[in-house]
């Protein structure tokens, strides 16, 4: 035996439990089963199987992941409420554990918490500067309450960390529209492409991007391919009024009414139909197709009812002057 | 970042809110095409819009917050109203400084910094009545927009104050932009009267707290107003200064309970719980402003188009049915 090794038993036997701590904490694997369950997507197993008694045997990082296996079991299944609870559990004995901090964090903001999830990212980052979790959930907050700037160096410190995710890169991409950094939000989108070509939110974002660019054909290119890929009526929908912007009527009119072929008394639709009619000097076609979105006043259409109803004002006023025009004549 | 944090980030990442996707709805898709229409009309073709900052004392920096809110947004601003803190932003904001330029100021603000308030004045405010001084206000406005009149700045602008004498509500816009905006924010009570133009002038909170009239007066037809009040229901006076705040608090409420239905628009920042002199609160407040209106934004753009709607028609009809 090395002659200084009785001393180092001696020493380490002597030791305070937080001396462990620079060789990590102490594990007897206790959770590993469990952990076996989890990853099975055993959730119900893992919840049974980690009993009070069961985690009153547990210490340093069995302990550690016993509650964060009972939070994300219980969030896994629909109880978001109990994750919470054992996430806070976890946090009080833990308090400086970036895993549960965040994933406590994360939950309360999917909860719409986020005054309580906000402090809890801002500890993890205090602890751990590029955890990419805690920049992503404030990415999220402060894009909800108007911090668009801050929101997009977030997603930029998140992107740094995991940027093989299509959709971080879109919901980057989201906040830079708002902020009218365009040809940013252009590159992200083509980036978040590469990743996932076939997105139809992509091809729909990008779609936004190149018509704030003024690129409303390159625009209109890109809702077909959205709608090729899935999108839905809202990107034919999305196309009638692109093809009014770009003073393309008749095409406008062709879009507009597929979308009402889909979506009888779509506000959208018979709002394009409407301008198309009031440019051709149709008044009362116009008003006419007005007043039916005035009928589906509410819920859908609350907003384009109200501006129906102006329209179709001001078109009678147009149809009112012309015939004192014609009549003066 | 380790394996394990790694892999740990990924799966957190899987249980993070699902990315929304874009919302193409009739109503969202029309708004965003007809709030492209307002935005890219030329100011002929829809309501001249007026931006109308409140009296609030350090309250109303949130005003900061609200205008980079609009700025961001693309909003169009065409006139400025402001009174008291209300003056003090719109004066920088309509003179050219911009957002990241007016919060630094605002930040920088403290108690004392458009007075000469000290602790021997404070004393001598409180036994002696010897008013402070906000000549330091001036001063300082001055200094930021380099001594420009009215006519001189990059937007139209007006501010409001008091004739102690008669009890009007005196707007200014013309002139030296700084007096008027020390007049503006010449808080009674605190501040010696300030004599301008044969007037003997106090702050404008105390007869139009919330100026719309003074937009109307250069041409706003859709005024947004940001409203800074205090919820004075909360406070306790507790010293001669703090009643006196009290009392000004309460006749700007009733001021502003009938003014607000001026307003086209409003947004409310919540910092009522914020004190006159809370220098410190001053980026919360900041952070309030940008939050109301963020909350709003989409109401305000809708408010705006609705009110364009009349205006853009007649270029939508066929050329020989114009106007």
């Amino acid at each position: 035996m090395r002659p200084w090794a009785p001393l180092a038993l001696a020493l380490a036997l002597a030791a305070p439990a937080r001396a462990w701590r620079p060789f990590g904490e102490p594990s007897d694997g206790k959770v590993r089963p469990i952990q076996e369950l989890n990853d099975a997507g055993k959730a119900r197993e893992v919840l049974a199987a980690l009993t009070p008694e069961f985690i009153q045997t547990l210490r340093g990082t069995d302990l550690r992941q016993a509650y964060i296996l009972m939070g994300d079991n219980h969030d896994r299944l629909g109880r978001p409420d109990a994750a919470v609870s054992d996430y806070q559990l976890g946090v009080s004995l833990f308090p400086k554990n970036v895993d549960l901090l965040s994933r406590l964090g994360m939950i309360l903001h999917r909860e719409g918490l986020d005054e309580q999830a906000k402090p809890l990212f801002l500890r993890v980052l205090a602890l751990e500067p590029h955890h990419g979790t805690a920049h992503q959930g404030l990415a999220e907050i402060d894009r909800k309450l108007g911090f668009l700037e801050r929101s997009a160096e977030h997603y930029e410190a998140t992107l740094e960390i995991l940027d093989t995710h299509a959709d971080l890169w879109r919901d980057y991409a989201e906040v830079l529209l708002a902020l009218r950094e365009v040809k940013t939000a252009d590159l992200a989108l083509r980036k978040s492409l590469e990743l996932e070509p076939k997105s139809p939110d992509a091809h729909v974002l990008l779609a936004f991007a190149r018509r704030a660019q003024g690129d409303l054909g390159g625009a209109i290119d890109d809702l077909d391919a959205a709608y090729a890929l899935g999108a839905g009526v809202g990107a034919r929908r999305a196309k009638a009024l692109f093809l009014l912007e770009a003073g393309k009527m008749d095409e406008a009119l062709a879009e507009a009414n597929a979308v009402l072929a889909e979506v009888p008394g779509d506000g959208a639709a018979l709002w394009v139909r409407a301008r198309t009619r009031l440019a051709r000097g149709d008044e009362d076609g116009a008003v006419r197709d007005l007043e039916q979105v005035k009928a589906t006043e509410g819920g859908r259409n609350a907003f384009a009812a109200q501006a129906a109803r102006a329209l179709a004002v001001a078109a009678r006023q147009i149809r009112s002057g012309r015939e004192d025009e014609f009549y003066r004549k | 970042m380790t394996r394990r944090a790694f892999l740990l980030a990924l799966a957190l990442i899987a249980a993070a809110p699902a990315a929304a996707a874009p919302d193409l709805s009739a109503d969202a898709l029309l708004r965003d095409h007809l709030w492209r229409e307002v935005r890219l009309a030329p100011p002929e073709r829809r309501p001249k819009v007026g931006l109308v900052l409140s009296a609030g004392s350090l309250r109303g920096t949130a005003h900061v917050g609200v205008i980079s809110v609009l700025e961001g947004a693309g909003f169009p601003i065409d006139v400025v109203a402001g009174t008291s803190m209300g003056a003090v932003v719109g004066s920088m904001y309509s003179g050219g400084l911009t957002v990241p330029e007016l919060w630094k100021t605002a930040l920088a603000v403290k108690v004392d910094s458009g007075n000469n308030l000290s602790g021997r004045r404070l004393i001598s405010l409180v036994l002696f009545d010897n008013l402070l001084s906000s000549e330091k206000t001036e001063l300082s406005i001055r200094k930021t927009l380099g001594g420009r009149r009215f006519d001189q700045l990059k937007k139209p602008f007006a501010c409001v104050s008091m004739d102690v004498y008669t009890g009007e509500a005196i707007i200014f816009r013309d002139g030296d932009v700084a007096t008027a905006v020390r007049a503006s924010m010449n808080l009674p009570g605190i501040f010696q009267p300030l004599e301008y133009r044969h007037r003997y002038l106090v702050d404008g909170g105390v007869v139009d707290y919330i100026p719309v009239d003074a937009a109307r007066l250069l041409g706003a037809e859709w005024t947004i107003a940001s409203i800074t009040e205090n919820d004075y229901t909360a406070a306790r006076p507790k010293s001669v200064l703090d009643s006196l705040e009290q009392v000004i608090d309460i006749r700007g409420s009733f001021l502003s309970r009938a003014q607000r239905k001026q307003a086209n628009f409003l947004i409310e920042p919540q910092v009522g719980d914020i004190g006159m002199f809370e220098a410190a609160r001053i980026p919360e407040a900041m952070e309030k402003g940008v939050i109301a209106a963020a909350k709003k934004l989409t109401a305000a753009e809708q408010s705006l188009i609705l009110a364009s709607i009349p205006k853009l028609a007649p270029g939508w009809a066929a050329p020989e049915t114009g106007r």
